[in-house]
Formats: C-alpha cells, sequence, structure tokens
C-alpha cells in the first residue's frame, strides 16, 4: 500500500521549472531515498509536500486523499513533519522545552484550562511531559536537557530536529540531508538510528542525502532527479547500476561518498 | 471643472513636497531595509535651520535652502553612526532599529521644545502673496516655487543615482549588501551617502513645508504622510516614492476641498491600511516569496 | 514627596504595566511587533467611559465590555493584517492606531478633538493592584501552557512551527487579541483615573513608550516588562521638575539602551528564588556551569 503518491507534479518559478512532471510513490512502511545533484529539486519536492510551496500542476496523495492545496499545519497535523537542511530549531529554547513544544498535540486543553490551571490542565500537561521524557531517552538526549539548543553540537542540533519532529507522531517524515556536516563516526551512528526509529516508531520515511553509504545502506527504493525530472527509480543496486544515473550524477570511475 | 483643477494643482505642489521626504524613507528602507521614523526629527530641524537664517540673519533664501539642506544632511549622518551603526555591525533585527528611530526622533523633538519652545513659527515672508493666474487658474507663487525646487531636486537625486558610479553602487547595494560588498562596494560609504542624501533633500523639504505652513517641533509626524506615500508607492522604490506623494497630495488636497479638511489626515491613513490589505508591496514594489 | 503623589505615580505606572503585559505576550513572546496598541487603548478608555457614563454601568462591567470591543477590533485587524510580513504588520498597527485616533478626532458625541470632561473617578491604587495580579497571573499561567510554548514556537522559527502542526496565523490571533484586551482595560482605568480623555493622548508616542517598555524590560520576560513599567513610567514622573529635558535624556536612553544592552533588564530570564540561589551557588562552587534555562 502507498502512503504517498505523486501524480505528474510541477512546479514552475516565473518561467522555471523546479519540478517538472514527477511521478512517484512511497509504500508505508519503507524507507525511500532521493538523490540527485544540486538543484535537481529534492528540497523542492520536500516544500511541496509540506504545503510550504504550492503546487502549479498535478496532485499529491497522502494516505489516498489528496494533499496539496492544504495550509502547512494542517499538513503536519494529518501526519507529514520534517526536518530542514539549514536545522530550524527553536534556538534559545533548551532541548527539552524544544521537544514539549512539538508533544503539543500529544495533549489536548483550552486557554481557559491553561488560565485556570484545571484538572484537565494537569492531567494532558502530564501526558506531554512523559511523552518528552520517553523520546529524550529513546534519542539519547536526556542527560543534555537543559542545554540551549543553540548551544549544541552541529550533529546534535541535527538528533534534536529529528526527535522533534518525532514528537508529533508522524506517519511520514522527511529528512532532509540529515547527515550534511556529520563525520564518518557520526554518520555511521545515525544510520542505526534511521533504523532504530524505523522499528520503534512504524514510521515511513523519505530521506535526501548526498553520502551514497547511508542511502544506499538504509534505502528500500530510491529516486533520482535530475534538472526538476525523475531520472531513475529503483533498488539500490539498481540504480548503482543504472548507465543514466552514472553518468549524471555517481560519475564514471566510482561513487563518492 | 476649474475648481477641480485648481485642486489638482494644489495637489500636485505639496505632493512634490512629499516626494521630497519620502524618497528619504525609501532611499534608507531601499539598502536597510526598515523605516527610518527619525526622518521626520530630520526635517524639521531642517525647516528651523531655514527658519532662523532667514529670520534672525536675513540671508537670500537660495543660501537659506542650501544651508537647511546640508545642516539636515549632516544631522542624518550623525544618526547613522550613533543611532544604526552599531545595531548594524552586531546584525540586530530590523525592530532595534525601529526603536532606536523612535529614541532619536524624541530626542530631536524634545530637544527643540526645550531650547527655542513648543510655540509655531512662521517663515517671514520671502515671495509675494500674489497669486499667479491663467485664465480661471491661479497659482500662488508659493506653490509653483515649491513644485519647481522639489522637481529639480528630484531630477539631480535620480539623476545621480541613474548616472553616476555613487549611484551604482548605492543601486548594487540595494540589490544585495553581501554581493556589493564582495565586489568591492565600500557598503558603510554607501549607506553614508544615502543618509546624506536622503536628509540633505529632507532638509529642503522641511524649509518648503515650513514656508507653506509653519515651523513646530511636532512637524516630524506630520511628515509621517509622506512615509505612507513611500509605503504607498511600494517601499524601495525611487519612482514608486515619487509617485506616490503626488498621488497622496492630489488625494489630500480633493479630500479636503471637497469632503472637509478634518479628513485629510485620516485619509491618508485609511489608504495606508488599504494599501497593506490589497497591494503590500506598493505600486512599484517587488513582490518577494519565502525560501525554505 | 506626599503620599497623595507617590500614589498617583504608581497608578500610572499599574495602569502601563497592565498595557505592557499584554504587549509583552505580543511582541516578548509571539514575536510581533505594534506600534498601534494605543489605538487599542483608547477603544477600551472611550468603550469604558461611555458604558460607565451615558449607560451608567458599574465601573467592573464597563471594563470588561471595553477590553471586549478592543479584542473584537484586533479580531477585524487581525484577519486583515497578520498575514503582512515583518515590518509590513508593523506600519499597518501604526496606521490602524493612528486612523483609530483621528476617527475619535471627530467623534463630536464623545467630545472630539478637544476632549471629553467629566468622567467619575473610580480607578484606584486597590483595584489597579488587583488587577494587575490577576494579569500577570492570567500570563504566566498561558505561557506555561502549550498554547504560550506555541507562541513562543512562532517568534523562535516560524517554518518550524508550522511544521510541527501549529496554527501559526490562529495563533498570533490570540495573542493580538489577549494583547489587545490587556490595552483595552488599561485605557479604561486611564480615563476613569484621570477623569478626563482626549484622542491626542493615543498618539504614536504612547504606542511606542509601551514598546520601549517591553524592550526596556527584555523580551520574552513578564518580571523585565513589570520592572520596566514601574522604572520607565515613574522615572519621568518624578522628573517633571526638569519638563522638557527629560523627554530629551529619555530619547537619548532609548538609543543607548538599543545599542548597548539590547537583551533588556532581564535579557529574556525570568525572576526566581530559584535561579537567585543557582547564581549564588555557582559563585562559590565553580562548577561547569550550564544555562539557567530560567524561562
Amino acid at each position: 500500500m502507498n502512503i504517498l503518491e505523486f501524480n505528474n507534479v510541477t512546479k514552475q518559478f516565473g518561467g522555471l521549472t523546479a519540478v517538472g512532471n514527477v511521478d512517484f510513490q512511497v509504500a508505508k512502511d519503507s524507507i525511500f531515498g532521493l538523490i540527485g545533484p544540486n538543484g535537481a529539486g529534492k528540497t523542492t519536492i520536500f516544500n511541496l509536500i509540506t504545503g510550504i510551496y504550492h503546487v502549479t500542476e498535478g496532485e499529491i496523495l497522502f494516505e489516498g486523499k489528496r494533499i496539496n492545496g492544504l495550509q502547512p499545519y494542517q499538513i503536519a497535523q494529518l501526519g507529514i513533519t520534517r526536518t530542514f537542511q539549514n536545522i530550524r530549531l527553536f534556538k534559545k529554547l533548551t532541548i527539552y522545552e524544544n521537544i514539549l513544544t512539538a508533544c503539543h498535540e500529544n495533549g489536548n486543553y483550552g486557554i481557559f484550562d491553561a488560565i485556570l490551571r484545571n484538572g484537565k490542565y494537569k492531567k494532558q500537561e502530564r501526558i506531554m511531559h512523559e511523552k518528552t521524557q520517553t523520546l529524550m531517552e529513546i534519542m539519547g538526549l536526556e542527560d543534555r536537557k537543559d542545554i540551549i539548543a543553540a548551544n549544541l553540537p552541529y550533529g546534535w542540533q541535527r538528533r534534536l530536529e529529528i526527535a522533534r519532529a518525532l514528537a508529533s507522531n508522524p506517519k511520514l517524515l522527511l529528512l532532509d540531508e540529515p547527515a550534511a556536516g556529520m563525520n564518518p563516526d557520526e554518520t555511521l551512528k545515525l544510520m542505526t538510528l534511521i533504523h532504530e526509529i524505523r522499528k520503534q516508531f512504524k514510521v515511513t520515511m523519505i530521506v535526501i542525502e548526498h553520502h551514497m553509504d547511508l542511502i544506499m545502506g538504509v534505502c528500500d527504493k530510491i529516486m533520482v532527479l535530475n534538472f526538476g525530472q525523475k531520472l531513475a527509480e529503483g533498488t539500490a543496486q539498481e540504480i548503482q547500476e543504472n548507465k543514466k544515473v552514472i553518468e549524471a550524477y555517481l560519475g564514471e570511475e566510482e561513487m563518492h561518498c | 471643472m476649474a475648481g477641480f483643477m485648481q485642486q489638482i494643482i494644489n495637489g500636485l505642489s505639496i505632493g512634490s513636497v512629499y516626494a521630497l521626504m519620502a524618497v528619504g524613507y525609501s532611499l534608507v528602507y531601499s539598502i536597510m531595509n526598515f523605516s527610518n521614523f527619525a526622518h521626520g526629527g530630520v526635517i524639521m530641524i531642517g525647516a528651523y535651520i531655514g527658519f532662523f537664517l532667514l529670520a534672525a540673519y536675513k540671508m537670500p533664501f537660495y543660501v537659506a535652502f542650501a544651508l537647511a539642506g546640508a545642516g539636515a544632511g549632516l544631522l542624518a549622518l550623525i544618526i547613522e553612526r550613533v543611532a544604526y551603526s552599531p545595531l548594524r555591525k552586531r546584525k540586530a533585527p530590523f525592530l532595534y532599529f525601529i526603536i532606536s528611530a523612535m529614541g532619536a526622533s524624541i530626542f530631536l523633538e524634545n530637544i527643540v521644545i526645550a531650547t527655542i519652545g513648543p510655540t509655531f513659527k512662521t517663515y517671514p515672508k520671502v515671495f509675494s502673496t500674489q497669486p499667479i493666474t491663467v485664465g480661471s487658474l491661479s497659482v500662488g507663487r508659493l506653490d509653483l516655487i515649491m513644485f519647481v525646487i522639489s522637481a529639480i531636486s528630484l531630477a539631480i537625486l535620480i539623476f545621480v543615482i541613474e548616472k553616476t558610479k555613487i549611484g551604482m553602487a548605492i543601486r548594487g547595494t540595494a540589490y544585495s549588501v553581501r554581493a556589493s560588498a564582495l565586489m568591492g562596494v565600500n557598503t558603510d560609504h554607501v549607506i553614508m551617502i544615502v543618509f546624506g542624501l536622503g536628509g540633505l533633500l529632507g532638509g529642503i523639504a522641511g524649509m518648503l513645508f515650513g514656508m507653506k505652513y509653519t515651523v513646530y517641533p511636532q512637524i516630524g509626524f506630520i511628515t509621517i504622510k509622506s512615509f505612507i506615500a513611500a509605503v504607498f508607492g511600494g517601499l524601495g522604490s525611487l519612482p514608486g516614492a515619487v509617485i506616490g506623494s503626488v498621488l497622496l497630495g492630489i488625494i489630500e488636497t480633493l479630500t479636503s476641498g471637497y469632503l472637509s479638511s478634518q479628513f485629510r489626515d485620516l485619509i491618508a491613513f485609511a489608504l495606508l491600511i488599504v494599501v497593506l490589505i490589497v497591494r503590500p508591496m506598493g505600486l512599484m514594489g517587488k513582490f518577494t516569496e519565502d525560501k525554505a | 514627596m506626599d503620599w497623595f503623589y507617590i500614589q498617583g505615580i504608581l497608578i500610572l505606572a499599574g495602569i502601563n504595566l497592565l498595557a505592557v503585559l499584554g504587549l509583552s505576550l505580543l511582541t516578548g513572546f509571539t514575536g510581533l511587533f505594534s506600534f498601534g496598541h494605543a489605538g487599542f487603548m483608547a477603544i477600551g478608555a472611550y468603550t469604558t467611559a461611555i458604558m460607565s457614563v451615558k449607560l451608567h454601568l458599574p465601573f467592573i462591567p464597563s471594563l470588561m465590555i471595553g477590553g471586549l470591543i478592543a479584542a473584537l477590533v484586533s479580531l477585524l485587524i487581525g484577519k486583515l493584517t497578520l498575514n503582512l510580513k515583518g515590518d509590513y504588520f508593523c506600519i499597518a498597527t501604526l496606521g490602524l492606531g493612528e486612523a483609530i485616533r483621528l476617527i475619535l478626532d471627530n467623534v463630536q458625541y464623545l467630545g472630539g478633538a478637544r476632549g471629553w470632561p467629566g468622567i467619575p473617578l473610580k480607578t484606584t491604587l486597590l483595584n489597579v493592584v488587583i488587577i494587575d495580579i490577576i494579569g500577570i497571573i492570567i500570563l504566566v499561567n498561558l505561557i506555561r501552557s502549550k498554547h504560550g510554548r506555541n507562541m513562543i514556537a512562532i517568534r523562535e522559527e516560524e517554518m518550524a512551527s508550522q511544521i510541527i502542526g501549529i496554527n501559526v496565523f490562529r495563533y498570533k490571533m490570540i495573542s493580538l487579541m489577549i494583547s489587545a484586551i490587556y490595552a483595552g482595560v488599561a485605557g479604561g482605568m486611564l480615563g476613569h483615573y484621570l477623569g478626563f480623555l482626549q484622542p491626542k493622548m493615543f498618539q504614536i508616542v504612547k504606542s511606542t513608550e509601551l514598546t520601549i517598555i517591553v524592550i526596556f524590560g527584555g523580551l520574552g520576560s513578564i518580571s523585565g516588562s513589570v520592572l520596566g513599567a514601574l522604572v520607565l513610567t515613574s522615572l519621568p514622573e518624578m522628573l517633571r521638575t526638569f519638563a522638557q529635558w527629560r523627554l530629551v535624556v529619555y530619547g537619548i536612553a532609548v538609543i543607548f539602551i538599543m545599542i548597548s544592552r539590547p537583551q533588556g533588564l532581564m535579557g529574556g530570564h525570568e525572576f526566581s528564588f530559584h535561579a537567585v540561589k543557582k547564581i549564588i551557588s555557582s559563585m562559590f562552587y565553580r562548577k561547569k556551569q550550564r544555562g539557567l534555562g530560567g524561562r
């Protein structure tokens, strides 16, 4: 069963076509890789899925329902969330506050419940704090709880951003270059983390990445984009053997990492 | 019909003075992306300099114009150095610039009240009040001179921006501060020139405004209407500022001519709100899309 | 300085504080800047006065209606302008604040530009203090709830807030409406303290003054706003003998604060005994210090 479908989706900026007539399906519970040279339209696809950009033509289906045209927060509430290439944390808040904020959909109470601090407020807040605590433990962040997000090392900021995304219980998680700026050791840990997340949270993932080791290591299916067009699609092995892909992106001699 | 044409002529005259003020707001906005509310204070000081030169020192009016412009330009430069430049170095958010500008305008207004006094001052008569009549239309001499001086000043400004090397640096910096800096433009100098130019024109405008009406410390807040004109035309766009100002001037004179002069200011602010809702980038501004 | 005089200053500071608390929610916690809050104060002031003078309602219900009408107007304004980005929202609020004042200038029924004298003096130090305390409690409770956290998230990173499912427009609206209620009630109390209303009292300068206090206290700090309102209202009042020179100094001080200590008095932290204890203990034991995280 497909969780996400792109049907002939096109996005134009003025006269420039950033994504042209792209078609693909993402199977539920799979990890889908999105690769291609810089400017190929990978992040644009994420922006289209999350509603930050509006689709020029075509439609995007999530669990069989059309989502293009919805506001970003509505799409998020349906169960799609993401991380950003240039990390967008709540910089001045602590790790704990970052995750707690993102847990807002886990508890439900009104403004007046908050002002009166009644039983409902207390009960729902407890649920949100518990959820935050659990996430901190799973993501290995619990002993850094009170550190301000902006003061974290780069790799940990990326980890926190993933944790924050998971706080809203997504069905589909989009990771935009999660390994960018990481050393090989950290990249290896990230791969373990992605496998771990898949097992623990039963979430489908789409990953944009330039580290081929990571893409080939975690993805069930990979799509290659070039100049906003789909160049190829298939398993890791099929992609590595595809002539067009080697020519346009991977390089003749050997893949770069 | 003649009455209508008369209003249009009056509107053009006051609109051209607004334009002289509005380009000051727009020039600064085009480069630094914030609304320089201290500009009103600079205009007010220009008006006072002109008044004293004419009233106390009996200078010829063109000398007074030059000195009022120079004084106001210098003041604008000082404000930039003291109130904005430290913020710029720290890359502070735009609000800090606006607050700093508000501080500067509070300072300017009140130092005038404290030293000169809060009373209205009337300029000595430089031009005869005898209007020039053409057919059924009559134009006040002062109105005509206001229009001519504003038009000449604006023409010189446009020449500087379009045809000189300094102008090219200004246009480049307005397009992208970073890229211009990388291309070897000293953006710090450009910013100083922009403040100087804006202040210079503001000082001349202030003096014209004072000659037409009177001089008093709160003139600065009246000039906020020229800021509205700049928003109307599209903040950061010079042609926009000029067109917006002339239109605002005409709308204002028509309002006071056909409705009531009490609604004149209200119309200006209502126009601002309508523009922001319908077309926030103004008549000539460019629309930008957010990037993820 | 007799008690009557001090009491007067405290009442004015308390009224300012209420308006500042509202603006603190909007500016300090939601990251939106308004130069039109004097307009909401004006609406609250005139509505409250209409209720009590023309319709003979008691003071407290009049105040509540004043706050409510200010909130309704803010709802309308918010619908129209909250989608504007940064600078433009700020300019729109400035225009709206001035428009409200200019309309009042022309309503002869309410005294027009000449003003409206003879409003009963019902604001006392006691009811100002009580309303301020209620205002602070409501604000603190709101900030420490998921709703407050959502607003802070919008201040910190608007796009990320949307991505985690926060309805940014709705929360900006809620923040604007609550801040308008605070401003409206503050306006109502001001009219019933001075016994006189005039549109001139609600010029841009008033809006600027409120924003300056919020920034002076430190964005994102309620205790900073309280401290800022007390200091910045009472200081100029006490210097009244220096007449205009105090405003000259005020202008310089504003610039000085902006260029030297932009984080404000409290720098985004709250005053709490816990934090004080932590600071003192860190002075004695030179432990590796982590962020106080007092927010």
